[in-house]
């Protein structure tokens, strides 16, 4: 018998102090959980909290573990589950730089422009394009993407959080 | 007005503020300023161990017997790495101990220098938490939170690592009352009553129940066993305990029906295999324990009482967990019992009893005594009887000669039992002897050991000689690794690859050379007459107990086996191969 695995988005606050995120990665891999995702970013300067988000993926054993192995970091403030919670927005950034080949470039600008993606930089060898949406929207911007020359891209991570009340916060 | 100290002050200051009496350490460069300091005063006792390792084992002996925390201090590098083991034990078993490191100069970090190593990042996964000190500001509150954090909730080692420039460099301290507040981490200790309610109603039902207890009992403290003790009388409930548990009652009760799991009783196992409520009490369901987890009790409620919110169903699902502090849930479970006027039918368990009466009719540590050789369970009966009523202090090393002791003596008093349980490390009781006997200098401390173990901190000889402590070393030399012996015979096709104790030193001239007493027997009619002596004698002692070689540990569960699927003795066979999935766990 398999139990189901199935997708959660772990958001963390974390005092920013050095070897934070080791501390979280670390338990994640000695431990053999999956990060699917994880960013990482200071969000209040003055208390020196760090917010961290986590995409992961287990049972439901292995996520309530996983839970409360984080919970016990000294670090760790507060830990919310936010697939868990009624409605939630999740968002990515992405960065994509192409190779322009004369004959395709205002079939890119135009391409660009229906999707609903910023150009942040162009010169006559490259344009670097930004987009942000869901990943399902990301994955579908990379797929159409290819029809040209992607060069590199980056992708942020997912950040999310709760609608309505500021869960996060205790 | 507060006069500024320097940052090695600060460390010793912070330390008496503590209320730490004994530290136990060794010396090195990055570390200097604070042995310096250490030297201009005489509130803190430091001990000189011979390896690291020892030391933080000598702090968990000494932690484990008195509740209190264990104080280590080494030197950067290879002094720090040395810890790791020790570190890992303690955070297995759960033992408060702070240790603090020397680093090098801040400015010299991540430079590869003399004696560097990241053990900050090499002790993150065997600390409970841990600091490295960048700024002298950050010192007092590093030491005080250390402190806290190793004592309250689940406890567990902490490492403070101090760059030697932060020990020179100058600031106030205003004591602990003037640190800046380190009590952030605050576990959840009290439980709801409604949970306690619900607990009570799961006992009252129960035709077939089963106290399964562990080490958290006796972290709990003396109230929590006083209560467990109450609640046992009360419920008239049979009661097991794990290795880590062993003492949290006294084993000597007629309700105590022997240690459970691998090398556990019949009666523990097969009661634990056919309860119907199952209440598990400061212990982890760890694999020792559980064997086969689909097949572990399968029939039974389960009531998990833990502090640690992470011990909840991680390897079983249990029905009721109670997050708390030991001894309150017991409190609350007493007083709502009380105030409800709730009794508990004997009768509803008589069944019960009559049907574990008839396993412990089995005798299922019964072995077959030799008048020729040396059996090593007929020692330990020995020693057990001729010692219990002293309540002696009992450390073990690891292997068959731990699992033997667990099983044959007694332990009457929480905190008298100092074993390496989660990590089996080898070499532990001997400075857990060490610190044990540091904190009762006047008790009598056992260490039972093996002749393969007792090698791997034997240079400990020498601190026990220094210090003058009168250690007792009770080795059952089978001149095996016995209990690596005992798996190749049973899983490996009797290929005793590398488990034989080739050239072992003369136990009784190696202990003379410490200035110990060395005595030897192999014949079972010397064996009283050596437990006499060795108690006698002031000083420390080793004992070469000679014991039979081919002596194997039963009862036992083979790895990937259920409770019901024991070994009893050496004619048991295995009913079939051992699974594929068996043959790979350890």
């Amino acid at each position: 018998m398999t139990e189901s695995h199935s997708k959660h988005i772990l958001s963390i606050m974390v005092d920013n102090e050095p070897g934070v995120l080791a501390r979280i990665v670390g338990l994640f891999s000695g431990r053999g959980y999956n990060i699917e995702s994880l960013s990482v970013s200071e969000v209040d300067s003055d208390r020196f909290l760090s917010r961290v988000t986590v995409v992961t993926s287990g049972t439901k054993n292995i996520i309530d573990q996983i839970k409360a192995q984080v919970r016990k970091l000294i670090p760790v403030h507060n830990l919310i589950d936010i697939t868990e919670l009624k409605s939630f927005i999740g968002k990515e950034l992405i960065l994509v730089k192409l190779d322009i080949k004369q004959k395709t470039v205002i079939k890119i600008h135009e391409h660009i422009k229906n999707i609903g993606a910023k150009i942040l930089f162009e010169d006559e060898t490259v344009i670097i394009i930004e987009f942000s949406g869901t990943p399902t929207e990301i994955s579908s911007l990379i797929k159409k993407m290819k029809v040209y020359n992607i060069v590199e891209l980056t992708r942020s991570g997912l950040v999310s959080m709760a609608l309505g009340k500021d869960y996060i916060r205790r | 007005m507060m006069k500024k100290l320097t940052g090695a002050r600060i460390v010793i200051e912070a330390l008496i503020q503590e209320n730490v009496k004994v530290i136990f350490g060794y010396p090195g460069g990055a570390v200097l300023p604070i042995y310096d300091e250490l030297f201009k005063q005489n509130k803190i006792r430091h001990i000189l161990v011979r390896h690291e390792q020892a030391a933080v084992h000598a702090a968990e002996g000494y932690a484990r017997s008195t509740g209190k925390v264990g104080v280590v201090l080494v030197t950067s590098g290879p002094g720090a790495t040395n810890t790791v083991t020790g570190l890992t034990d303690a955070m297995m078993d759960s033992v408060p101990v702070v240790c603090i490191s020397g680093q090098v100069p801040t400015h010299m970090i991540g430079n590869d220098a003399f004696q560097e190593a990241d053990i900050v990042g090499i002790t993150r996964p065997c600390t409970k938490h841990n600091y490295l000190v960048k700024e002298i500001s950050k010192l007092a509150e590093s030491i005080h939170s250390a402190f806290h954090i190793a004592k309250n909730g689940r406890p567990g080692p902490v490492l403070v690592d101090i760059p030697k420039d932060i020990q020179t460099f100058e600031t106030k301290y205003g004591g602990k009352k003037h640190t800046k507040s380190f009590a952030f981490y605050k576990p959840n200790t009290k439980p709801s009553l409604d949970t306690i309610i619900k607990f009570v109603t799961l006992l009252e039902k129960s035709k077939k129940p089963i106290f399964y207890v562990g080490g958290g009992v006796i972290n709990s403290g003396s109230r929590a066993s006083l209560y467990l003790k109450k609640l046992l009388k009360i419920t008239g409930f049979p009661c097991t305990q794990t290795l880590m548990g062993l003492g949290a009652t006294p084993t000597s009760d007629d309700q105590f029906i022997g240690m459970l799991g691998m090398h556990g009783t019949y009666e523990a196992n097969l009661s634990m295999n056919k309860s119907d409520l199952m209440i598990c009490i400061g212990a982890r369901f760890d694999d020792r324990i559980t064997g086969k987890v689909s097949g572990f009790s399968p029939k039974s409620k389960k009531i998990h009482l833990d502090i640690d919110a992470s011990s909840f169903n991680k390897s079983v699902n249990v029905d009721l967990l109670i997050q708390g502090d030991l001894s309150k849930i017991l409190e609350m479970t007493l007083k709502y019992i009380e105030k409800k006027g709730i009794s508990f039918s004997k009768e509803k368990i008589s069944a019960w009893w009559i049907q574990i009466n008839k396993w412990r009719a089995k005798n299922c540590l019964n072995y077959k005594n030799s008048k020729s050789i040396i059996k090593p369970q007929y020692a330990l009966q020995r020693l057990d009887f001729l010692t219990k009523h002293l309540d002696p202090f009992i450390t073990t090393e690891v292997g068959q000669h731990q699992m033997w002791a667990a099983q044959f003596l007694t332990f009457n008093k929480p905190k008298h039992w100092m074993t390496s349980g989660g990590l089996g490390t080898m070499g532990y009781g001997l400075p857990a002897a060490m610190g044990v006997q540091i904190a009762y200098p006047k008790d009598l401390v056992i260490d039972v050991a093996g002749e393969a173990s007792i090698l791997m901190n034997i240079q400990e000889m020498s601190t026990i000689k220094q210090y003058r402590l009168p250690v007792k070393i009770f080795i059952l030399n089978n001149h095996y690794m016995g209990m690596v012996r005992q798996w190749q015979e049973l899983l490996h096709g009797n290929r005793l690859s590398e488990s034989y104790m080739d050239s072992l030193p003369d136990f009784v001239k190696l202990a003379e050379s410490f200035g110990a007493t060395g005595l030897r027997v192999s014949k079972p009619g010397e064996v009283d007459d050596l437990i006499k002596e060795m108690i006698k004698i002031k000083g420390p002692v080793i004992c070469d107990v000679v014991v039979d070689p081919k002596e194997n540990c039963f009862p036992m569960i083979p790895s990937g086996s259920t409770h019901d699927q024991m070994l009893l003795g050496p004619n048991d066979k295995l009913e079939g191969e051992i699974s594929e999935e068996g043959m790979v766990l350890v």
